[in-house]
C-alpha cells in the first residue's frame, strides 16, 4: 500500500491532473466568443480590466458585497488555502527557511523556521474551521442545499480530511512529519528516484486525499481556478463607445 | 387553431380567442365575444368604440392609437375599461374581429 | 389551454404548430425532442464559449439565489440562477463529461427527458435574462446566456409562447413587434403632431418618416405608438429643438427585438438587416436608438457580430439619452425642470446599466429635466429587474401572477422612495410597470425619460 500510494501513484496523479487541466482548457479554447456579452460599467482600457480582476481575487469583492455570510467563510477559505499551498511548496523546499532567505537582515533561521511553524498551524486551523462553516451552511440554508447535489458535500469532506489529518500531524508531536522528511521524499519523487514514505500513517493518507483531490480536479468544479478567467475575460472587457454629437444638427456638442 | 361557432358558422380563433381573419366579422362575434369577456349589453358607446375600431383598422391595417380612440370617440380611458374591462387593446379589439396586439403590451 | 401543467408548473401560454409553421419551424413530435435538444446541446458546446464555461465552473455557492428577483419573488430553487442552469447542467453534465457518464445523480449530472423540457419552458421564461446573476457571481457566471440557449433550443423544438412567436411574426412581415403599417404610422404621427400643437402654444413638430437624404435614423420603439406616446413625442421635440436632420423608417420602426429573446439566429438578425438596407436607401450618418432595454443590447453589442452587413462598421450607432446627455453637459439645451415638478425615481433598465454602459447619461438627464429626483436604493448595475425583462408579459393567470411576484422587489424599492413618479426609460419596464404599480397599490404614475426631457425643454416659439 505504501509504495503504491507514495512511489507509483504520484506519476498517475501528475499525469491526469496535468493532461486533465489541459483538455479542459483546451475544450474551452474550441468554441468562440461569438458576441461581445462583456458587463457594464464598462472597464475604460485593459488596465482596467485586468486590476478589477485582480481585486475580485483579492478581496472576493463581490462577495463581500453581495453574500456577507457566504464571504466570511469563504474568504478565510481561500486565503488560508493559498497561504497553505504556498507554504508547502517553500516551506518544504528550504526546510522552513524561506523568510530567513527573503529577509536575511531581519529574520534570522530560528525565527523563520518558528514563523512557518506559527503560519502553518494558523492557516490549518482557520482553514478547517473555514471548511466546517461552509459545510454547516451547505446543509442548513437552504438556498445552497437546494442547488447542491452529493459531490458538493462530498467535495467539502474531502477537504476536511485532508485538512484534518494536516492539522492533526501538526498539533500531535507523534504524528510529526519534520520538513526534512518530507523534503527527501518529494525530492525522490521529482528526480524521478521515489523513496519510501515517511515512517507515518497519518502522512501517506494525507498524501493519499490530496492526490485523489488532483485526480478529480479536472473532471470537477475545482476547475473554477481557471474558470474565473476565462469567464472575466468575456464579461469584464473595455469597449469602444460612438462618440455622441449628431452630424447635420444645427445644434452641436461643443467640448 | 380553434373554431368556435357563431350563429351556426365556423369562425377561427387564435390561442387567445381573437379572430385570425379580421375579414370574416360580422355582427354576432361582437356579442359572442362580449359574453366571454363578462360584457352583458352592448350599448351605444360600445358600439362606438367598436365602429371607430373596425374602421380605423380597415383603412390602416392596424389599431389605432388607445389615446386617439379615446379622443375620436370622445369617451376617456377610464370609461373604455369600465366597458371592456380586458382594455381597449385586447377587449374592444377582440369585438371587433381586430387581431391581438403583439409586442411590448 | 391550461398554462398549469399537471405538475403545476407555471408556463405561458404556448403558440400552436401553425404559428411556428409560418415562421419556417417545423416543429418536432414529442417521442424525437429529447434527441434533437441533445444534439443542439452537443452544437452549442462546441460553438458557445460562455455556455461551455458557465456549464462547468458553478460552486454551487449559492450567491445568486438572493441576488435574483424571480427566486425573491416565488422562493421556488428553479429560480435561483444556479438551479435555472442546472435545467440544462444536469443534462451537460450526463452526456458531455466523463464524471456524468460515470457517476451520474452523485455529481449531479440527470438523462434528458420531456419532463425537464417541460421545465425549460417554464423556468426559461420565467428568467428575464436581466444579467444580475452574472453581475454578483463571483466568476460573472452568465445565466442569461443559457437562458438565450434554452429558449433558442426550445424554439427550434417547436416551443415558445404564443407572444413571442406572434411577435416574431410581425416582425418579418413588418419590422415592428406591433404590426405598424406605414399608413398607421404616418395617421398616429400627423396625430401626434396635432397634438404638440395643441398642448404647446401651436407649436409645430414634424415627424418624418421614410424620408431620404436624412442624416439622423431615429429608431423608436413600436409601442410608443400604441400605448407611451410622450415618449415619441419628446423625441421629436429633441430633434426639432437641436435643428436635426432626421427621420424615421417605416421598414424597421423598431427599437427592440424580440427575436434576440427567443430566436437568435434568424428572427434577430432579420432586425438587423433590415436596419442596415434602410440606412443605405436613406443614407444616413448615424444611427440614434429609441427607449428599449433589450433592443438596445441587441444593437449595440450584437451588430458588431453580423459584420457581413454592409455599413456596420462605419455607421455610428448611439442612444437617444447619449445625445441628451451630451448636449445637457456642454449646457446647449434650454430646459425648465420646474415643469416636472413630482417627486421621481429612476428604474435602472437592466440591459442598459447591466450591458450597454448607459447609466450614468440617466441621470444626468434626470437632474436637467426634473427638480426633485430621489435614486432608488440599490440603484445603478446593481438595481433590480422589473421582472418583465426580455418579454416576460404574459397576460394568461398564471403568469400574470408570477410576473406581479417577481415585481415584489421592485415595488418594495419604489414603495421606499416615497415618489409619486416612476421614470423607467424601456417599452418592457413600462409594460410590466403598469401592472405592478396598479396591483401592488401604488400611487405612482410610470413615464418614461424621454417623456420628461420633450416636456422639459423650452422652445422660443411657445
Amino acid at each position: 500500500m505504501e509504495q503504491f500510494v507514495g512511489q507509483i501513484m504520484p506519476y498517475f496523479t501528475v499525469a491526469i491532473f496535468l493532461g486533465g487541466v489541459t483538455w479542459r482548457l483546451w475544450r474551452w479554447m474550441i468554441p468562440r466568443i461569438m458576441h461581445n456579452i462583456t458587463l457594464s460599467p464598462f472597464p475604460g482600457t485593459w488596465t482596467a480590466a485586468v486590476t478589477w480582476w485582480v481585486w475580485q481575487i483579492a478581496i472576493f469583492w463581490n462577495i463581500l458585497k453581495f453574500d456577507r455570510a457566504l464571504w466570511i467563510g469563504a474568504f478565510p477559505f481561500h486565503a488560508a488555502l493559498i497561504a497553505i499551498i504556498a507554504g508547502h511548496a517553500m516551506g518544504i523546499y528550504t526546510l522552513g527557511l524561506q523568510f530567513h532567505m527573503i529577509a536575511p537582515l531581519l529574520v534570522s533561521a530560528d525565527l523563520s523556521v518558528w514563523l512557518s511553524d506559527l503560519l502553518g498551524t494558523t492557516m490549518g486551523l482557520v482553514f478547517l474551521v473555514a471548511v466546517l462553516y461552509l459545510l454547516y451552511r451547505r446543509f442548513t440554508v437552504e438556498k445552497v442545499r437546494a442547488i447542491s447535489s452529493t459531490s458538493d458535500f462530498l467535495h467539502l469532506f474531502l477537504l476536511l480530511t485532508i485538512a484534518g489529518l494536516g492539522n492533526y500531524m501538526r498539533l500531535v508531536p507523534d504524528a510529526h512529519t519534520t520538513y526534512l522528511e518530507a523534503r527527501t521524499f518529494m525530492a525522490g519523487l521529482f528526480t524521478f528516484n521515489p523513496v519510501a514514505l515517511p515512517q507515518n500513517a497519518f502522512f501517506m493518507w494525507h498524501f493519499f486525499f490530496v492526490q485523489c483531490l488532483m485526480i478529480i480536479f479536472p473532471f470537477s468544479k475545482l476547475m473554477h481556478v481557471f474558470g474565473f478567467f476565462w469567464m472575466r475575460w468575456m464579461v469584464n472587457r473595455p469597449f469602444k463607445e460612438w462618440a455622441p454629437g449628431m452630424p447635420g444638427a444645427k445644434v452641436q456638442v461643443t467640448k | 387553431m380553434p373554431f368556435v361557432e357563431i350563429e351556426g358558422k365556423q369562425v377561427e380563433v387564435d390561442e387567445d380567442g381573437f379572430m385570425t381573419d379580421p375579414a370574416a366579422w360580422f355582427e354576432a362575434c361582437a356579442y359572442y365575444f362580449a359574453k366571454g369577456e363578462g360584457i352583458e349589453q352592448l350599448t351605444d358607446d360600445h358600439w362606438k368604440v367598436i365602429n371607430y375600431l373596425k374602421e380605423y383598422y380597415a383603412t390602416n391595417g392596424i389599431a389605432p392609437m388607445i389615446r386617439k380612440l379615446c379622443k375620436e370617440t370622445g369617451i376617456p380611458l377610464k370609461e373604455i375599461y369600465e366597458l371592456f374591462p380586458s382594455g381597449p387593446a385586447k377587449g374592444a379589439c377582440k369585438l371587433g374581429g381586430l387581431p391581438k396586439p403583439t409586442g411590448c403590451v | 389551454m391550461s398554462t398549469e401543467t399537471a405538475k403545476g408548473l407555471r408556463q405561458p401560454k404556448r403558440a400552436n404548430e401553425k404559428l411556428f409553421r409560418t415562421l419556417g419551424i417545423e416543429p418536432v413530435p414529442d417521442e424525437k425532442k429529447v434527441e434533437e435538444a441533445i444534439r443542439h446541446l452537443d452544437d452549442f458546446r462546441n460553438k458557445l464559449r460562455s455556455f461551455v464555461v458557465t456549464m462547468e465552473n458553478c460552486v454551487k455557492c449559492g450567491l445568486c439565489a438572493d441576488n435574483c428577483h424571480t427566486y425573491l419573488g416565488t422562493k421556488d430553487p428553479n429560480n435561483i440562477p444556479a438551479g435555472r442552469a442546472d435545467l440544462i447542467r444536469k443534462a451537460y453534465k450526463r452526456y458531455f463529461t466523463p464524471q456524468g457518464k460515470l457517476f451520474g445523480p452523485l455529481v449531479g449530472a440527470e438523462e434528458l427527458t420531456l419532463e425537464t423540457l417541460e421545465k425549460w419552458y417554464s423556468y426559461f421564461y420565467q428568467c428575464s435574462e436581466c444579467r444580475r446573476c452574472s453581475h454578483t457571481c463571483p466568476f460573472g457566471l452568465d445565466t442569461a446566456e443559457i437562458t438565450m440557449v434554452g429558449r433558442q433550443i426550445l424554439f427550434w423544438l417547436g416551443i415558445g409562447p404564443q407572444l413571442h412567436t406572434a411577435t416574431a411574426g410581425a416582425i418579418l412581415k413588418t419590422g415592428n413587434h406591433m404590426g405598424l403599417t406605414k399608413a398607421g404610422i404616418i395617421d398616429t404621427l400627423e396625430f401626434l403632431a396635432e397634438e404638440i400643437e395643441e398642448d404647446r402654444n401651436g407649436l409645430k413638430v414634424e415627424f418624418p418618416t421614410d424620408k431620404p437624404d436624412s442624416d439622423i435614423l431615429y429608431i423608436p420603439s413600436s409601442v410608443d405608438f400604441m400605448l407611451n406616446p410622450n415618449t415619441l413625442k419628446g423625441a421629436g421635440m429633441f430633434f426639432k429643438w437641436v435643428g436635426a436632420n432626421w427621420t424615421m423608417s417605416s421598414r424597421i420602426t423598431e427599437a427592440g427585438n424580440f427575436g434576440y429573446l427567443m430566436d437568435q439566429t434568424r428572427i434577430q438578425r432579420e432586425m438587423v438587416t433590415r436596419l442596415y438596407e434602410e440606412c443605405t436607401t436613406l443614407g444616413i450618418k448615424k444611427i440614434v436608438w429609441g427607449e428599449c432595454g433589450h433592443g438596445w443590447r441587441a444593437a449595440k453589442m450584437y451588430v458588431a457580430s453580423y459584420s457581413d452587413l454592409p455599413g456596420v462598421a462605419k455607421i455610428p450607432m448611439t442612444h437617444i439619452h447619449d445625445e441628451v446627455a451630451a448636449l445637457i453637459e456642454s449646457g446647449q439645451l434650454d430646459l425648465d425642470p420646474t415643469r416636472n415638478s413630482q417627486k421621481i425615481t429612476l428604474h435602472d433598465p437592466c440591459n442598459y446599466v447591466r450591458a450597454c454602459g448607459l447609466c450614468d447619461q440617466m441621470r444626468v438627464i434626470m437632474r436637467a429635466v426634473t427638480s426633485d429626483f430621489v435614486e432608488m436604493t440599490p440603484n445603478r448595475e446593481r438595481n433590480f429587474c422589473c421582472g418583465g425583462g426580455s418579454g416576460v408579459l404574459f397576460d394568461d393567470p398564471a403568469m400574470y401572477e408570477y410576473r406581479i411576484l417577481a415585481s415584489n422587489k421592485k415595488a418594495e424599492q419604489v414603495r421606499e422612495t416615497e415618489a409619486e413618479v416612476l421614470c423607467a426609460p424601456c417599452s418592457i419596464c413600462k409594460a410590466q410597470l403598469y401592472p405592478m404599480v396598479k396591483e401592488h397599490k401604488l400611487p405612482v404614475e410610470v413615464v418614461g425619460l424621454i417623456d420628461l426631457v420633450g416636456h422639459a425643454l423650452v422652445f422660443p416659439e411657445e
